[in-house]
Parts: C-alpha cells; structure tokens; sequence
C-alpha cells in the first residue's frame, strides 16, 4: 500500500504523517497481501484481455497528472462508418429487392405451382413449420411398388366425391403479356369459388347492356322529337327543352 | 453452387407435375387408367429418389426460420430478403450517425478543453501522439 502511494504523489514524500501508523502506513511493515478478487496496481497489472478493457499506462506515465489513462482500443477497419451493401458487393442484390416492387403473394415467386398456395399453411396442414415440429419418418428407403402393392391402389370408377374435390381447384389465371407455351393435360374444371369474379362481371355487363340501349334508343327518339330538323313538331312545340 | 439448385429445382417441378397428374387422373378414374396410375405411383417414388440424392449436395445450406413464416403465410420469400437489407441499410445509416456524432463531439470536447485547459491538453495530445486516434 505504501508503495502505491508513493508512486502516485512522488517520491519527495517520504515523510510518514504521525498517525498513520495505526492505519498500517508506517515505515517497514510490508504491504499487506491484496485479496485475488481485487484489482493489482497499474504497475503491476498483466496486460489484459481485450474484453476487460485496454491496457492501462506504463508506471513511467503515472507521474503525469492523468488518472488511470487509458489506451485507445484499437480502431477495426471495418465499423458502422463504412457502407456495409457495398463492402459485401451487394448493390445488385439491393436494386433487385428493393429498387424494384417486389409482389406480395407466394405465387408470384413460384407461378408454375399449381393448387391454392398463396392461402395459409396452417389451414390445409401444409405449413413448414409443421415439419419442424413434427419432422418426418426419415431413413428408410425407397423402393419402386412391386405387382402386389400395387393392387392396393385399384380404385373405384367415376368423379371422386365432392368433399375431397377442393385438391383440384386452380386459382384463376391471370392474362399474362408473355405468353408461355406451356402444355398441360387439361385440368377439371373449377368451381366457382368467391375469388372467381370475371364472370360476374361479364354477367353484369350483360344485364346493363340491353337497358343501356334501351336508354340510348329512348334519349335518342326524345332528342329527334324536339329537334328543330324534326319534321312533325318543329312548329307545334317551340323551345320544348329550355323548360327542362 | 446454383446448380445444386437448379437440379434440386428441376427435380421437384418434375415430381409437383406428376403429383398433379396423377390427381387428375384420380378426379375421375376409369378402368383404362390403371397403368398409368401404376406408372405415375412409381415415377413419385423416382421421384423421392431423386431428390433424395440431392439432399447430401445441400446438407450444408442455412434457411432462416423467419423465411418458413412468410411462406406459410403465403407471402414471397423474397419479401424477408428485401426487409433485411432495408433493415441492415437503416441500421448501417444510425450507426455511421452515432459515429460521426461522436466524432464531432470529441473534437469539440479537445477544441474546448484546450481553451480551459492548455497544459494539461498538451500533455494529454503528446501522449495521445504516440497511438494518435484516427
């Protein structure tokens, strides 16, 4: 202990004051052992760790009038000042995602999928995080259906039943500019389903088309009647259509 | 590397085709579809063969949870590929913030501690000089 201190303030301050033997500073008394959880003296610390903190100065820096002076921790090349996309040469895979709109759903990622994909996982049990809750019988191989485990899958004649129908229902193709020549044995047909809306459409289109000639037809004949061109009623009915 | 995907890729659009296929032919079955039932059954099991031999290329390839959740939902994966590098750009951007805060404010500190202080600063700058920060 006295030899810390001496170093701190000097070593002209030799002088013990008078009461500070009974603290235990007195000449020749060594210094009492330090616990090993303490911290040891500057001067005698062993360099540290990186994650304890830099090293503290040399004992020939102490006499300076800085307390415990540091050193710098040792400045990385690579920080938060640096534009990390283009570090890591991923400007192209930046304009990609996000200087173009990526689209919503599932299937405009995979649009050669068939079925309903862009519908939830956990509704029709297909969901991936199923599989790692509950991961599959794995190991075992396999091999091609022999003549007798084939018997197995001779099924009935005729359209399944309506319950198990929902497997097939594609969802509807959207007119795309390029088209592909892509052949596909013909699927079933759809039912209709809440999403199918292009029909009810046409079907409205046709339901106003005849009232809209019809509409057409009698604004047209009421037109012609009050038009002074109007053979029967140029002169009978003047100026009919201001008062309207 | 892509061609382990691109082979893993063929192999499952070739076996998602011969699943529908053969759903097709089970929407309606008739008697003179058996065989082709029967060989649609076995093309599935090459199938699974097949991208079973594809497993061991990939065993080393990483996917996030997070990625599991957006298609679960239904949504494109290439969505969480987008937010991550929006995030990693945002916090790229508030880190250089807090940097160039710092650094202004370091030397704004030295500027005024010298006025206060001029000694005690030329002390500290000589030993500092030594591993001068950058």
């Amino acid at each position: 202990m006295t030899e810390m201190f001496s170093t701190l303030f000097g070593q002209n301050e030799t002088q013990v004051p008078p009461g500070s033997s009974s603290l235990g500073f007195g000449p020749g008394k060594p210094p009492p052992p330090l616990p090993q959880n303490q911290v040891a003296m500057p001067g005698q610390m062993p360099p540290q760790l990186g994650d304890e903190g830099p090293a503290l100065r040399k004992p020939g820096a102490m006499n300076e009038p800085f307390y415990l002076l540091r050193e710098l921790p040792v400045g990385n090349e690579l920080t938060g000042n640096t534009n990390l996309i283009t570090h890591y040469n991923l400007e192209h895979a930046y304009n990609k995602f996000c200087g173009k709109k990526v689209k919503e759903k599932l299937s405009n990622f995979l649009p050669e999928l068939p079925g309903m994909i862009d519908c939830p996982g956990t509704q029709d049990g297909s969901s991936l995080r199923s599989l790692i809750d509950k991961p599959p019988v794995c190991g075992n191989s396999f091999s091609p259906l022999t003549g007798a485990l084939l018997t197995g899958f001779r099924l009935h004649t005729g359209p399944l039943p309506e319950q198990y129908r929902l497997m097939h229902i594609q969802p509807p193709k959207k007119k795309s500019k390029h088209k592909h020549k892509h052949h596909r044995p013909q699927d079933p047909l759809p039912q209709e389903t809440p999403s199918d809306s292009d029909p009810k459409k046409k079907k409205k289109k046709r339901d106003d088309d005849p009232d809209r000639k019809k509409k057409k037809k009698d604004k047209k004949k009421k037109k012609n009647r009050h038009s002074p061109d109007h053979p029967g009623l140029a002169g009978s009915q003047p100026n009919s259509n201001s008062l309207r | 590397m892509a061609e382990k995907f691109d082979n893993l890729e063929e192999h499952l659009e070739k076996f998602i085709e011969n699943i529908r296929q053969l759903g097709i032919i089970v929407s309606d079955f008739q008697p003179s579809s058996q065989a082709g039932l029967n060989q649609k059954l076995n093309f599935m099991i090459s199938g699974l063969q097949d991208i079973e031999k594809c497993r061991q290329q990939l065993h080393e390839i990483n996917v996030p949870l997070e990625v599991f959740e957006y298609i679960d939902q239904g949504r494109n994966p290439q969505l969480y590929t987008k937010e991550c590098l929006e995030r990693a750009l945002a916090r790229n951007e508030q880190v250089k913030g807090k940097i160039d805060t710092m650094t202004k404010f370091k030397s704004l500190l030295i500027s005024e501690l010298s006025k206060v202080f001029p000694e005690e600063m030329a002390k500290y700058k000589a030993i500092h000089g030594e591993d001068a920060p950058s």
